[in-house]
């Protein structure tokens, strides 16, 4: 009898909800646990929480930074400089990748013996080696080759010594926060134009005359203000006075290994993602289009690219994550990422619990804005069925 | 180039000459990559071979030499493979090592897949644990004196063998038809899975300090650890959904109708199928795990690289850095390709028609 009423009320959306239930008292015991110790811990420390030590001096100096700053910014300054100097790294190893990649996958799959051996051999070095060994590498051989004594000239204008590469590079006449932020702000417009028109299009059927007038209007104004204001934006080429140099873009041999390291690691799996995306496109598809009396490079652009692109998207996706995650390995050789700076700010301020909060959000608000973008593309170049 | 490549290969590959020199883009890319290996090699093999330092190893042999200076990797090789592991015991990680790429390579052949393996996995870290650490028997080695590839694998092995069961719980909390369980596997995961193992790592080595008492906080080696096996798991986890994705509704229906618990259908039905699909992508993800334990460097912990560092810092020597990151790159390289290569062999003969 009772084992009877016991399966009645066992059922089964009943037992569904016990579980849940169950595993809910577990997560809120494993938190309040946590919490209480944390908060226990924090008081013994003396350390307390909240948002103030955002707007504190850093007061520690960073070697190398593409976003203005100095030791009087705040913290909340100095996060955002080396989220920038992430993004900086990230962007430029992305591109370079891509472009490598496109190169190296197609001459993986190509006819030419040498060219599919050397290939294959980045692809298998960059997939079977870690990265953090790769950038160590680099960076002990970087700090053999340069020249100790003074800096040498590798190119017309530019340079080499032992603080890194300079580069020519354009002067910009005000405060470079500025600049920043009018490009943002133009670029803005730029954008809000276009969607405008487009809206505008979808209504009346017909583009609005302003339309291709704007962006140049709103670019060329800028161009025009930056240039008044000032001396104007003009070229800056490095000059050696023995082993310093001044002007120019200094590349310091930590960014220059981090790009090049992670620029060789990356191309080797984007290579592979481009060879799979070519194979993934059926032969009869190149005949056709031979058939059909096109030229190799529009059966490329027209026929192959647009169905290899739907092959290639997600993956490159993960991959750009990837460098964005990669290119934290950078502690090992010293730039001023995003992690070494959140590590030197919760070292410095005690706010362990705010700062790995942070670092989360951040890396959530990277990944997430990535694949927004991602995904935009991903669903352009998808089949429209009916 | 590739029109021809993927058309032609298919019916009669081309000889060697008529790929090499067959259109005029290809003597052109031929002569390019021939010039630069024509300018490439030759420094690289004085470098590496014809001027570099072998025998007799010690200090005098490169400072006589100008190319590379292979003495100090022959002659620091046990160092930089062990830390500072007491010399005459050193057949003892060096056994570990073989024990753990054994243990690894034969767990991911599907024909281990039984009850066995637990305890084959028991026995290996139990075996392991008494060969470094040492009782009855052996000389008793403090976990400090511990370093190099031994720690690496340790770790790598450790985190997966751990990983694998909790990545089974988690796919299958991920597609579970209950809300909760759902959101809190799919928070989990890709929470891990969006941050940087470097972050992860960081976090956990000022985290936990704070989160659990004094009494039960883990050293350093077990942070990390905990570290990796997160980590393990949500990506592993991610791969095995794959493969649950792949198996179609009627088995699960199949099994329930003959009466099969959750657990048996899940034991004896789905997993073996799933898994058996994304073994390719289960021994890339064990790749990607191998060359992530190189990272444990950055929270102090005594890998490979940092006892490649510790050799580094003898003063006798010329401190060859270039020559140690290549020779520990070779031992990473060797470990991924050779277990990829294997891994491919295994998936040919899975392909391969039964008999």
């Amino acid at each position: 009898m009772g084992e009877i009423t016991h399966r009645h009320f066992w059922t089964r959306a009943r037992r569904d909800l016990a579980y849940q239930a169950i595993a809910l008292l577990l997560l809120f015991a494993a938190v309040a646990v946590i919490v209480a110790t944390a908060s226990a811990n924090l008081a013994d420390r003396g350390i307390e929480t909240g948002s103030e030590f955002l707007t504190d001096r850093a007061g520690f100096s960073l070697s190398e930074t593409w976003l203005p700053y100095s030791p009087d910014n705040s913290n909340l300054w100095v996060i955002i400089v080396g989220i920038g100097n992430t993004l900086v790294v990230a962007g430029i190893v992305a591109l370079l990748s891509t472009i490598l990649g496109l190169f190296v996958g197609i001459a993986r799959i190509g006819d030419n013996p040498l060219a599919s051996g050397l290939s294959r051999s980045w692809v298998e070095i960059a997939r079977n080696s870690p990265p953090i060994l790769l950038l160590l590498f680099l960076y002990s051989f970087i700090g053999k080759v340069l020249p100790t004594a003074d800096a040498a000239q590798l190119m017309p204008h530019v340079l080499v010594s032992q603080r890194g590469f300079a580069i020519p590079w354009i002067s910009f006449p005000i405060a470079g926060k500025w600049v920043l932020l009018g490009v943002i702000l133009v670029f803005a417009m730029i954008v809000a134009s276009g969607k405008l028109a487009t809206h505008q299009r979808k209504q009346r059927g017909k583009r609005p005359m302003w339309a291709p007038w704007t962006p140049i209007l709103l670019a060329g104004s800028a161009i025009f203000a930056l240039t008044m204001t000032g001396d104007g934006i003009g070229a800056d080429f490095p000059i050696a006075s023995g082993p310093n140099i001044q002007g120019g873009l200094i590349l310091s041999p930590e960014f220059f290994s981090l790009v090049v390291g992670l620029t060789f690691y990356t191309t080797g799996f984007v290579a592979e993602i481009i060879r799979t995306g070519l194979l993934s496109v059926p032969s009869g598809q190149w005949e056709a289009s031979y058939s059909l009396g096109l030229s190799r490079w529009r059966t490329l652009r027209l026929i192959v690219i647009p169905q290899m692109l739907r092959v290639i998207i997600p993956p490159m996706n993960s991959q750009y994550i990837n460098i964005v995650k990669n290119s934290t390995l950078v502690i090992a050789i010293g730039y001023a990422d995003f992690m070494v700076v959140m590590g030197t700010v919760i070292n410095k301020t005690s706010h362990a619990i705010e700062g790995t909060l942070i670092i989360i959000a951040t890396y959530l608000l990277i990944n997430l804005t990535l694949s927004a973008v991602m995904n935009r593309l991903n669903r352009s170049v998808q089949v429209i069925e009916r | 180039m590739i029109s021809t490549s993927s058309l032609s290969r298919k019916m009669n590959p081309l000889p060697f000459l008529a790929r090499s020199f067959g259109s005029p883009i290809n003597i052109l890319i031929t002569v390019v990559f021939a010039g630069i290996l024509f300018f490439a090699l030759p420094p690289l093999v004085r470098w590496a071979i014809t001027d570099a330092a072998f025998f007799p190893a010690i200090p005098e042999t490169c400072k006589s030499a100008s190319g590379a200076c292979w003495s100090f990797v022959i002659a620091k090789h046990s160092q930089i493979l062990f830390g500072i592991y007491p010399d005459g015991e050193r057949w003892r990680p060096l056994l570990v090592c073989a024990l753990l790429i054994g243990m690894l390579i034969y767990s991911v052949r599907p024909s281990a897949w039984s009850k066995r393996l637990a305890w084959v996995w028991a026995g290996g870290l139990g075996l392991s644990w008494w060969l470094m650490g040492g009782g009855i028997g052996l000389a008793n080695v403090e976990s400090d004196l511990w370093g190099g590839l031994p720690v690496t694998l340790i770790l790598t092995v450790v985190a997966i063998g751990l990983g694998f069961p909790t990545a089974i719980l988690l796919a299958l909390a991920r597609r579970s038809k209950l809300p909760v369980i759902r959101l809190l596997a799919t928070l989990f995961i890709e929470m891990t899975r969006a941050l940087p193992l470097l972050s992860i790592l960081f976090i956990a080595s000022i985290m936990l300090p704070l989160m659990l008492p004094e009494e039960i906080l883990p050293d350093k080696f077990f942070r990390a650890l905990i570290a990796l096996y997160l980590f393990a798991s949500a990506y592993l986890s991610e791969v095995i959904r794959g493969g649950l994705q792949a198996i179609p509704k009627g088995q699960f229906e199949a099994g329930e109708a003959i009466g099969l618990s959750f657990a048996q259908l899940q034991a004896k039905i789905i997993l073996p199928q799933a898994i058996n699909v994304v073994i390719p992508a289960l021994t890339n993800t064990i790749i990607v795990m191998i060359k992530n334990t190189s990272l444990v460097l950055v929270v102090g912990l005594f890998d490979l690289i940092s006892s490649g560092k510790a050799a580094l810092a003898d003063p006798e020597w010329s401190s060859p850095s270039i020559e140690t990151y290549l020779f520990i790159t070779l031992i990473y390289f060797i470990l991924c390709f050779g277990f990829s290569r294997f891994a491919d062999r295994m998936e040919q003969r899975a392909k391969a028609p039964v008999k």
